[in-house]
């Protein structure tokens, strides 16, 4: 199932981005090096913000026949 | 009327041993609907079970409460066991209860015993067969009554802990005729979309509500559901086979939101923190460069070539200077010098000399005649005295020896 990977790359993108901070917090590194972690680190944070997909849900109902529709109290 | 005579005592006391001879009173279960309920300060319980024919009075003594597990109430069906015995002071017989169970839930309990066993012994419930519940789900569906708390409960707690997640309602029956059927049907077509997770549940009720949940077919459906499954069936200390077959277990529905559905407030805050921290460490870094490049820079700038032309143009004046300073120097001193010589050799000069009555005797080729060697008769010499030259002729040498 694709959705479940998806969802796991959001965990993975927070690992990565973890081991990026550490990285640059912990190593002896030189600008380039630096700038190209500084990059990574932000595209993750770009990617982790889509995934979020900040869009309020309102809640559907699945109907017999597979199809959803809005759900009313 | 006058043969056998019996008193009171006897009749009763022998009615009484009757009821204790006999094997099937002693020991028996009798279900009926609870009235006249008593519970008496000493204890004991007074009762009445009754059904449409008639009553039965009933007693449970203090010393066999331990039988008894719920508040006893009229209108109640239970099944009581006990012995039926006689109360010789009221020439009655009544029920002595040992034990009292809810009609109905002993059943039903004995069922979910049954059942929870033969599907533990198949493995439905072991805990390798568990699905892992993802962490950041985008879609969570929902399985139980479209009405009611359950549902209510969980778009709440879905909507403030992250309005982002979209939430699918499989509106389902979830008590009475075709429950259970209902649920299956729902995890069935939830587990054909690409929801992330599923709660299966209901709030609170009788064991006998919450019976579709421990319903073989709906453990079966819950438990080969390739979709995680999250059970969230009534209140903390309800359990049901569906607990046991799910994924997890949520001891209520709200409980089963919090679960399934991340709070999106800490990620986000995670997110901005990490940002800060990286935008920072980046700074650091562009700090730390921008001083060690100006430090070359203050190095470099020392060691262009244009400061050394600089320190080379100044060290030429310098020994330009110094040249200047030098020659004028010398040549000072040689003036100095040289007036010097001037008076020495004024003092020295031949004409001073030649005032004093010599004469600088030269050949013809200018040579200064200092001996007669050489000297020819005939030859021409000039002599210098302090006014002129005389010209002679030389007549004569002779040498002279002088001692």
């Amino acid at each position: 199932m694709d959705k479940a990977e998806k969802k796991e790359s959001l965990e993975e993108m927070f690992t990565a981005l973890d081991e990026t901070v550490t990285k640059m917090e912990t190593e002896e590194l030189s600008l380039e090096d630096s700038f190209t972690l500084y990059h990574k680190g932000m595209e993750l944070l770009k990617k982790c913000n889509e995934a979020i997909d900040q869009v309020e849900k309102k809640m559907l109902v699945l109907d017999e026949e597979g199809d959803t529709h809005e759900f009313e109290l | 009327m006058t043969k056998n005579v019996y008193t009171v005592k006897q009749v009763n006391a022998y009615i009484k041993n009757m009821f204790t001879q006999d094997f099937m009173l002693n020991r028996i279960y009798v279900k009926g609907e609870v009235s006249n309920c008593k519970y008496h300060t000493s204890g004991h319980i007074y009762f009445s079970l009754k059904d449409e024919s008639g009553t039965i009075a009933c007693v449970m003594f203090a010393g066999q409460r331990s039988g008894l597990a719920f508040r006893m109430s009229e209108g109640q069906q239970v099944i009581v066991f006990g012995s039926v015995s006689v109360y010789e002071r009221s020439g009655s017989y009544q029920l002595y209860a040992r034990e009292i169970r809810l009609d109905g839930e002993g059943q039903l309990f004995e069922r979910f015993q049954e059942l929870k066993r033969r599907l533990e012994e198949m493995g439905m419930f072991a805990p390798e067969y568990k699905q892992p519940i993802p962490r950041y789900v985008k879609k969570v569906g929902v399985v139980t009554a479209p009405t009611g708390a359950a549902v209510r409960d969980i778009m709440n707690i879905s909507a403030r802990r992250n309005p982002y997640v979209q939430l699918i309602l499989y509106p389902a029956k979830v008590q009475g005729e075709g429950a259970a059927e209902s649920i299956v049907r729902g995890i069935h077509m939830l587990g054909q979309t690409d929801v992330d997770v599923i709660i299966v549940g209901r709030g609170g009720g009788s064991m006998e509500d919450l019976w579709a949940f421990n319903e073989e077919i709906v453990a079966r459906a819950i438990f080969e559901c390739q979709i995680p499954v999250i059970s969230a069936v009534g209140h903390e200390t309800d359990t049901t086979i569906s607990d046991y077959a799910a994924d997890l277990r949520a001891p209520t529905p709200s409980a089963a939101a919090e679960l399934a559905v991340y709070d999106v407030r800490q990620v986000q805050s995670y997110l901005e923190e990490t940002s800060l921290k990286l935008r920072k460490l980046l700074g650091q870094e562009l700090k730390v460069n921008r001083m060690r490049l100006h430090q070359y820079w203050t190095r470099m700038k020392v060691r262009h070539p244009r400061q050394r032309l600089l320190d080379q143009q100044q060290r030429a004046a310098d020994y330009e200077d110094r040249l200047r300073a030098g020659m004028e120097d010398r040549l000072l001193k040689a003036r100095h010098r040289l007036a010097l010589y001037i008076e020495k050799v004024k003092a020295l000069s031949p004409l001073e000399k030649l005032n004093h009555g010599y004469a600088y005797v030269q050949d013809e080729r200018g040579r200064s005649v200092r001996s007669i060697s050489g000297i020819c008769k005939g030859e021409n010499l000039s002599v210098y005295v302090t006014d002129g030259v005389i010209c002679a002729e030389v007549r004569e040498v002779k040498e002279e020896k002088h001692g």
